[in-house]
């Protein structure tokens, strides 16, 4: 090796220099190296003819040719700079006196086309470009393609219960989700907010014992009782949660007591959960 | 057609130009620094480094020897193309709008703005070949703008420099003479051909050919072709937006219009309806033929390849786009122009 290696850690990094090969039919090979942005070492052949291009310009132009940058240029290497030429994307003239005609069927049919990619339907039984339920090999393949799902899913259940049910068609299932032991899904619990009632506008002395024997007695015995609190003072902000024992019950408080005062401020009730 | 973009200036750009043979483009922005660029494969031969500020307008003389540059800073510099170096400067009263190299080279047009309590002028200077370095600052001719007509925006020196013609602010244009600045006739080519009110003639450009008819672009979405000789209006273009630029093709009988919606206005609207694209014109047939994408504001110069081959368009993003036309360009003919030449050879 003729350079000198400053260091060691250097001497993986560096990018061997290109060789040229002639070949016998005149065309020329470039192996070159280069990093790609993984960091990684690539190899470039690259076969290439030289083509020499002669073209008959005005004297001047060819004295023009030669002259040597400057400004901004100065120090830059012949040839366009990147940084300042680049090819654009290809743009059309269609010259004619119809042009804007031809232009907006251009357009019209791109938007055609967009729309047909959108809306591409295919069958389940053939995979024609029809409604599954409009497949005019229904009768004949219909039967034979439904029992093949069946059988598919079956098999996929069994699947299922061999590997504990922990991936489903290659997708991870949590745990709280997943089947029991006899393969029923875990049904969804979530609490029943239909009898619950938001009050607010509360005044921030108010707790939930005062809710539960002063204000909510008559329409007792209540489920749940709940102030809503500033996480880190722990005063109320002026909220509530109260759940009734019944709907009509919640229904009566609501009716009564909306719009009401209780300590110098007045009240506001609402279904926690919007009716439908 | 693949065009070329040109990202050598960082602010809108105010006027691309060819030189004579084509090979050469002369960019100015309202940044201030020049640039010149090979047309072919659009390599940046350099900039002109030494203006404080926005560049209106750029011309080269007809060898290519030099450019001059007319600035905001209240100069003009001249430069040497080859080595890009300012060899001389004319300190103005006021901001330099349209700069221009007389076509025997003897001479340089400047049109000076109406501002700071001055006068517009059209203001011209012999140009000293021998030793540039040793310029006449004192002008060789002012014409001063005439009482009863408002302030010159653009002009422009027609075949030999026999006259001198400038589009005013009020959309009129006028002929002087060349040499001694006499006023000869005007006439008025814009707001007649609708109701706009900006009637402001942004840009004068000649027949490539023989010198012998003008275009003009107008800000009342107009462009006129007018004979030098008669001063009548041979034809109006009539289009959807402001124009801020027009061009004659050769080869083609063909008018390229550049503009579109104020800069102002820009973020205001889509790019579909900002009306960005160059428009080509059939010069004889007055009917718009074709447009072409890309700049996405307003186009604020357009320059024609002197051998008609290509064109470039600079616009107000900072963008110069050089296109050099396919074969179907060249093989676009109107039904009429093809029954005349078949019945010609057939003549023959």
């Amino acid at each position: 090796m003729s350079s000198v290696i400053k260091s060691w850690a250097d001497a993986e990094d560096e990018i061997p220099q290109p060789e040229v090969t002639t070949n016998p039919d005149g065309t020329k090979t470039v192996i070159s190296y280069r990093l790609n942005t993984k960091g990684q070492k690539v190899k470039i052949t690259q076969k290439i003819k030289e083509v020499k291009v002669q073209e008959r310009v005005h004297p001047s132009i060819a004295i023009r040719k030669n002259w040597s940058k400057y400004g901004k240029e100065k120090n830059t290497p012949p040839g366009p700079d990147t940084r300042t030429t680049q090819l654009g994307e290809i743009v059309e003239l269609n010259l004619g006196t119809s042009w804007k005609e031809v232009e907006k069927q251009e357009e019209e049919a791109q938007e055609e086309k967009k729309l047909q990619n959108v809306q591409r339907i295919k069958c389940r039984i053939c995979g024609g470009e029809h409604f599954t339920s409009k497949c005019p090999f229904k009768d004949t393949l219909g039967a034979e393609a439904a029992a093949n799902e069946l059988a598919n899913a079956e098999a996929a259940a069994a699947q299922d219960g061999g590997d504990d049910g922990s991936m489903q068609n290659g997708k991870y299932v949590p745990r709280h989700m997943r089947r029991d032991a006899s393969g029923n899904l875990p049904v969804q619990q979530g609490r029943d907010d239909s009898t619950t009632l938001r009050v607010s506008q509360l005044n921030n002395i108010v707790d939930e014992d005062m809710l539960r024997n002063e204000l909510f007695a008559r329409y007792g015995p209540l489920q749940r009782v709940t102030v809503v609190r500033d996480r880190d003072t722990g005063d109320s902000r002026g909220f509530a949660y109260v759940a009734f024992a019944s709907e009509g019950l919640a229904e009566q408080a609501l009716n009564e007591l909306n719009g009401k005062g209780y300590h110098s401020l007045i009240l506001h009730l609402e279904w926690s959960k919007k009716k439908k | 057609m693949r065009p070329i973009k040109l990202m050598g200036h960082e602010r809108s750009l105010t006027q691309v130009k060819f030189n004579r043979e084509g090979d050469l483009i002369f960019s100015v922005a309202k940044d201030n620094a020049a640039s010149i660029w090979y047309s072919s494969n659009g390599e940046r031969l350099g900039t002109l480094e030494g203006h404080r500020g926005t560049i209106w307008s750029i011309a080269v003389d007809l060898e290519t020897k030099l450019c001059a540059t007319g600035s905001a800073d209240l100069s003009i510099k001249l430069w040497d193309v080859s080595t890009g170096e300012c060899v001389y400067t004319f300190d103005m009263p006021t901001p330099v709008r349209r700069v221009e190299f007389s076509p025997d080279n003897k001479k340089l047009l400047a049109v000076t703005d109406q501002v700071m309590g001055q006068i517009g002028t059209i203001t011209i200077f012999d140009i000293n070949y021998e030793d540039v370095y040793n310029q006449n600052a004192e002008p060789s001719l002012v014409i001063t703008t005439r009482e009863d007509a408002k302030k010159v925006s653009v002009a422009a020196w027609t075949a030999n420099g026999k006259y001198i013609i400038a589009g005013h602010e009020d959309g009129y244009i006028s002929k002087y003479d060349g040499t001694t600045g006499a006023f000869i006739e005007t006439v008025q080519a814009h707001g007649i051909h609708n109701t706009e009110t900006n009637l402001l003639v942004t840009d004068i450009q000649l027949a490539p050919e023989d010198q012998s008819y003008f275009i003009t672009a107008c800000k009342d979405k107009c462009s006129v072709l007018i004979d030098v000789e008669t001063f009548q209006i041979l034809k109006v273009y009539k289009t959807d937006a402001p124009m801020n630029t027009a061009a004659i093709t050769s080869k083609k009988d063909f008018v390229i219009l550049g503009g579109g919606q104020e800069a102002r206005n820009v973020t205001t609207t889509a790019e579909s309806q900002g009306k960005f694209e160059a428009r080509f014109y059939h010069k004889i047939f007055i009917d718009e033929i074709g447009r072409v994408k890309g700049h996405f504001g307003p186009l604020n110069t357009i320059a024609a390849h002197p051998d008609g081959t290509a064109y470039a368009s600079g616009g107000e993003d900072g963008y110069i786009r050089l296109h050099h036309f396919d074969k179907s360009y060249f093989d676009f003919e109107y039904d009429a122009e093809r029954t005349e030449r078949a019945i010609a050879s057939g003549a023959t």
